[in-house]
């Protein structure tokens, strides 16, 4: 125990210095809380976007709606892991504007999802243009509507920023090593079609979030019990 | 021997204080008290000589009907801080 009366080298002086500071760096135990709910999510709606398309389920479900579910869970945890925090930090402050940026980011994607198409088709039928497409094999010629090619792609984009981001400032290698998955999913995406995009979409969250998150917890329950 | 050291610094308990807060933002009173190992009563003392020091800002508030305690370090303290290590460094080169 730390007294205050008591004399100090110069070497004790720096002694105390040194771990405080280490102490204090050694601080980070999150819940792992929002990663676990958001890994599962994104793993459970990629998997079974991938199995709807693969067996040609005869029911049609938007399992993506449940990503709007989520955010009400994830309100609870974010107020109450503000509400449990002893300690904040510059770093801290500067991975959640990163996160919130990414959130932003994803519903921007959203809506460039949605509108892009229709907005590139009014122009052309604004400048009389008609694209069409070919069928090669009976020769039939259709209307083609504008698309954006491999949209998955561009989320699996969006996953690795901010995981790489977190896993290196906080020097975690699951989220380092996660973000760095996410990059090659994103690669080979651009060479497979739609439903193997959304199987590399769950396994996307999986890697990055779930098994970070899963970690994460571990070690939050381990420091809970060493200072209990 | 530590005559140019500054004495509101140069105590165990004040000195771990402002260690540890110079590496966060701020921190919980039961946050201090768990890494320095500390009594209540003593981290108190200390908190309140560095707060009159000027070198810490106390924020006290109330969570869940229980007192909570914030402290932060000021730009006077991390000048005092920084000054004090400086001259730590001098006495351990002079040696």
């Amino acid at each position: 125990m730390m007294q205050e009366s008591k004399s100090m080298t110069e070497q004790e002086s720096l002694n105390i210095i040194h771990s405080m500071i280490q102490k204090a760096k050694g601080n980070f135990h999150e819940t792992g809380a929002s990663a676990i709910l958001w890994g599962s999510i994104i793993a459970f709606c990629g998997i079974y976007n991938f199995l709807e398309l693969e067996f040609k389920f005869p029911f049609n479900v938007d399992v993506w709606l449940l990503t709007l579910v989520g955010f009400i869970p994830q309100i609870y945890i974010s107020i109450r892991e503000k509400k449990n925090k002893l300690v904040k930090t510059d770093l801290e402050d500067a991975i959640n504007a990163v996160w919130i940026v990414y959130g932003i980011s994803i519903f921007c994607l959203f809506f460039y999802w949605n509108f892009a198409p229709s907005t590139a088709e009014l122009i052309l039928k604004n400048q009389h243009i008609e694209l069409l497409q070919k069928n090669t094999l009976n020769g039939e010629i259709i209307t083609w509507h504008p698309q954006i090619f491999s949209q998955v792609s561009l989320l699996i984009l969006l996953y690795g920023i901010p995981t790489l981001v977190t896993g290196i400032a906080r020097k975690f290698k699951p989220m380092i090593f996660g973000g760095i998955l996410c990059y090659t999913f994103f690669f080979i995406s651009l060479f497979t079609e739609t439903k193997w995009d959304l199987l590399l979409n769950g396994l996307a969250g999986i890697f990055c979030w779930l098994i970070p998150g899963l970690i994460l917890h571990k070690k939050y329950l381990k420091n809970r019990a060493s200072n209990v | 021997m530590f005559k140019d050291l500054d004495p509101i610094l140069h105590s165990q308990l004040r000195l771990a204080v402002m260690s540890l807060l110079i590496g966060v933002k701020e921190a919980d009173f039961t946050f201090i008290r768990e890494k320095t190992n500390a009594t209540a009563g003593n981290l108190s003392v200390q908190v309140n000589k560095l707060k009159d020091a000027g070198y810490i800002d106390v924020k006290k508030n109330f969570k869940d009907n229980y007192p909570l305690t914030t402290c932060k370090i000021t730009k006077q303290g991390i000048d005092a801080f920084e000054l004090y290590v400086k001259n730590l460094q001098g006495y351990l080169q002079a040696k």
